[in-house]
């Protein structure tokens, strides 16, 4: 009897373990689509670093979101490879007045439940973005007033104001359209749980922090995709993870490969290194308040001159990044391309102005800086310390946790300087400029302008585009003049990729399935 | 037993209460969700809207008495992420998590047993040293850099194994090797040191006089009394388990409690923070308990008043 306890506890140890047999038995029938080498394979893996938010697509501000989203649901209009916006939905547009453009939709559009796009499709979609305050998509869409449905496939898109940037909200994050009356029938909760789009690839399953599966709508209105039987998106928030998974064929593509391992995916037979120029630009954003030395143009001035882009580029970034003196690239709209991919450096004249400002011995200075969050934030912002030490200025780096970094800037709590990279998933030069208007960093930066504040007042409901492109342009050159940022580079954004599939990255980061292509 | 049991039941609701306390003293000393939930253009307009919507705006104490009221149904809040229900969310991983602690524990009494046994009986042996040397490695070694290094070679190198997700026993491997390695260690070291004690007294000395064959010896007398320190330290280290596997899970993508908490902190979904620690806490508790329990079998001599 004494030994029964004893096997009793041993038993239970072991019986312990067999159920933990049990659970993998279990779970094993759902990874049975997961990635192999095989070359036939028509399964397309990617790992991201980061799983998806929602599929609540109106309530989130989340790029690698919405690349998966972008497999699932259709825009209105759509970025071509050129950046140029052209219908994706609609068939056929014109501008009636300055406030309304009259739309029709493409004929034979269906959602993945079978039911037909129309117009009340379009209605119930905008209309909710842009009046429901408590949508993360809210202010990028609450310029529209209403939608008034003409007939079947004709509505008219009606703003409070002349709207010009109307089209390049329509083709972007937040205005993917939504099916009315399955989400009227079935409820929010089960639309999340069950999303529907109109798009070439529908909902197969989610499971949280590891994998989304998409498999291809066969009624797509452009011909259903044939390349590719499944599409899993998985989760590997661990770089070293992520790319052990490349190197073992594990998945075909990988988002975000750090720079320390690149030779490593290189090397590696069947895998190599893409790269494409993100939308995001990295930059420093100055204290102009007074009593800051920055408040001094003369000394901005200076900083930006002792400041090597070149020189970061090459070393920190390894050659993955583009110097500019704008952060409106090229590919969206009113860049002034003749700021691009140049910069400025004469560490002697910075030295001279600093003299002229007052500043001769040098003077001290905070740099704040997010690690982690970019692209070698950190060895940045360590390196233009070491530059601006150069000509006598003494930096305080402090590298900051990012959402110590996001409450700092909040509170209005940042000193000189800090690092900062900003994107514009717009592609519409108007979003990045308005960084510069006075009222909006007040207790921040407290940067004022009034030729650069009317400029944007008038550009805000130009409807004439080339000569909104201009007002840009000319803010971009002010700005180049003033400097209440200083440029530094365009970031690029770094895949790894395995052999068997032909990937062009895009500069908008999306992962379009549809494009992707086995050799 | 069973107003044993009762009593320690009736300890664990004090427990809990404070556990709570400190959550969520912890989490409101840590700051302000609000800014990392809206764009970096947020104006101060929205930020006071989200915040007062959340009822981040009122007294610590209020917003204590309000989280208390809710925990007491059950109710942690909702996820600022998935803006659902954050227990559910947390209780949809526990499966994943409690297969990889199970599977880690079980490999380790698997490991630590044998070695134990067998370090203590040939004590000072060449073999006792390698073992003893192991077992210092293997708990001197940090799961992270174990985890990785087990990637590179039975995955990247040799091609053995998958590298990250959940789903065969393939997937299971290398996790619970990671996650067993340390634990065995811990427990190899203890069970040797304890039966060393255990085979230098009286009784056993009593045993072997009286010509009892030495496998018996060891196996029926001196294994049952050592065991008892050991079902201490496997309920001790459901802790470390736990805590091992919030790093384990992060190595390898296995979609547990471990990876949805770390994911938490970094977007400082609190009440999925909250949820996560409170659900951790309670399974050391239980541990604890069981642990308690199981002694009482191992050793009727052990009273509970």
């Amino acid at each position: 009897m004494k030994y029964a306890y004893l096997i009793l506890a041993v038993v239970g140890l072991v019986l312990s373990g067999c159920g933990g047999g049990t659970a993998e038995e279990d779970t094993m029938a759902l990874d049975e689509g997961a990635a192999s080498v095989d070359e036939n394979n028509k399964t397309l893996t990617i790992a991201l670093g980061t799983d998806i938010v929602t599929f609540d697509i109106h309530d989130h501000n989340n790029t690698s979101t919405e690349a998966v989203h972008d497999n699932m649901f259709n825009y209105l209009f759509k970025r071509d490879e050129n950046n140029v916006i052209q219908p994706e939905l609609v068939d056929t547009f014109t501008q009636i007045d300055d406030v309304t453009v009259e739309m029709t939709l493409k004929e034979g559009v269906t959602f993945h439940n079978g039911d037909t796009l129309t117009a009340e499709d379009v209605k119930f979609t905008l209309e909710r973005v842009a009046t429901d305050e408590t949508l993360q998509e809210y202010p990028n869409y609450r310029q529209i007033k209403e939608v008034d449905t003409i007939d079947e496939r004709t509505f008219q898109i009606i703003t409070h104001e002349p709207e010009p940037s109307l089209l390049h909200r329509l083709s972007r994050l937040g205005s993917g359209i939504l099916p009315k009356r399955y989400i009227e029938e079935e409820g929010w909760d089960h639309f999340l749980a069950h999303p529907i789009g109109t798009g070439p690839y529908e909902f197969k399953e989610w499971v949280r922090d590891s994998r989304i599966v998409l498999t291809p709508y066969d009624d797509y209105f452009e011909g259903p995709v044939e390349e590719w039987d499944e599409v899993v998106f998985r989760i590997i928030p661990e770089n070293s993870t992520r790319v052990s998974e490349l190197l073992t064929g594990g998945v075909d593509i990988a988002v975000n490969i750090p720079p320390a391992d690149w030779d490593r995916v290189n090397g590696n037979a069947g895998t190599a290194m893409k790269s494409e120029t993100s939308n995001r630009t990295m930059m420093l954003i100055l204290r102009a308040t007074d009593g800051y030395p920055t408040a001094d143009v003369r000394v901005r001035k200076a900083l930006n001159l002792a400041i090597d882009n070149g020189a970061i580029t090459d070393s920190a970034l390894r050659g993955a990044g583009t110097p500019t003196k704008t952060r409106v690239a090229p590919g969206n709209f009113g860049a002034e391309e003749s700021l691009y991919d140049t910069y400025d450096y004469d560490p002697e004249e910075a030295k001279r102005l600093l003299e002229e400002a007052g500043y001769g011995d040098g003077f001290e200075m905070t740099l704040h800086s997010p690690r982690g969050r970019y692209l070698q934030d950190a060895e940045i912002a360590e390196l233009i310390g070491g530059m601006l030490q150069a000509i006598n200025v003494s930096v305080n780096v402090e590298l900051m946790e990012w959402s110590n970094f996001v409450e700092m800037r909040q509170a209005g709590a940042n000193k000189d300087a800090y690092l900062i990279g900003l994107g514009n998933s717009m592609f519409d030069g108007a979003y990045s400029v308005d960084w510069y208007r006075s009222d909006r960093f007040v207790g921040q930066t407290d940067y004022k302008n009034k030729e650069i504040d009317a400029l944007l007042e008038a550009s805000a409901v130009n409807m004439d585009q080339t000569e909104r492109a201009e007002q840009l342009k000319e803010i971009q050159r002010i700005a180049d003049e003033e400097l209440p940022h200083i440029m530094l580079h365009q970031e690029t954004v770094n895949y790894g990729v395995n052999d068997r599939i032909d990937f062009v990255p895009k500069m908008d980061e999306m992962i379009y399935a549809p494009e992707i292509k086995r050799k | 037993m069973g107003p044993f049991l009762l009593k320690r039941l009736a300890q664990i609701i004090p427990v809990l209460f404070i556990i709570s306390f400190v959550i969520f003293a912890l989490v409101y000393i840590a700051g302000n969700p609000v800014a990392l939930m809206l764009p970096d253009d947020a104006s101060q307009e929205e930020i006071d809207q989200l915040t007062a919507s959340l009822g981040l705006d009122r007294p610590f104490i209020v917003q204590y008495g309000n989280y208390l009221l809710h925990l007491m149904q059950g109710d942690f809040g909702d996820s600022f992420r998935y803006n659902t229900s954050a227990l559910p969310l947390v209780l949809e991983r526990l499966p994943a998590t409690l297969e990889l602690a199970v599977a880690a524990l079980t490999l380790a009494v698997c490991i630590a047993i044998p070695l134990g046994i067998w370090s203590a009986t040939k004590q000072n042996s060449p073999l006792d040293l390698i073992a003893a040397g192991g077992a210092v490695l293997g708990k001197a070694m940090p799961n992270f850099w174990l985890g990785i290094m087990l990637i590179l070679l039975f995955s990247v190198t040799l091609g053995w194994l998958p590298v990250s997700g959940r789903g065969t026993f393939a997937h299971l491997l290398l996790p619970a090797i990671t996650l067993a390695t340390g634990i065995a260690a811990e427990m190899t070291r203890l069970l040797r040191s304890n039966m060393i004690e255990i085979l230098s007294q009286d009784y056993i000395r009593t045993a072997r006089s009286k010509g009892i064959r030495e496998t018996l010896v060891v196996y029926k007398h001196a294994l049952r009394n050592s065991l008892i320190p050991l079902v201490t330290i496997t309920a001790l280290q459901t802790s470390t388990v736990v805590g091992g596997t919030l790093i384990t899970e992060t190595v390898f993508s296995w979609p547990g409690i471990g990876q949805l908490l770390i994911q938490a902190v970094n977007t400082r979904d609190m009440a999925i923070v909250q949820a996560c620690v409170f659900v951790i806490a309670f399974l050391v508790i239980a541990m604890n308990l069981l642990a308690d329990v199981l002694y009482r079998f191992l050793d009727p001599r052990i009273k509970y008043d």
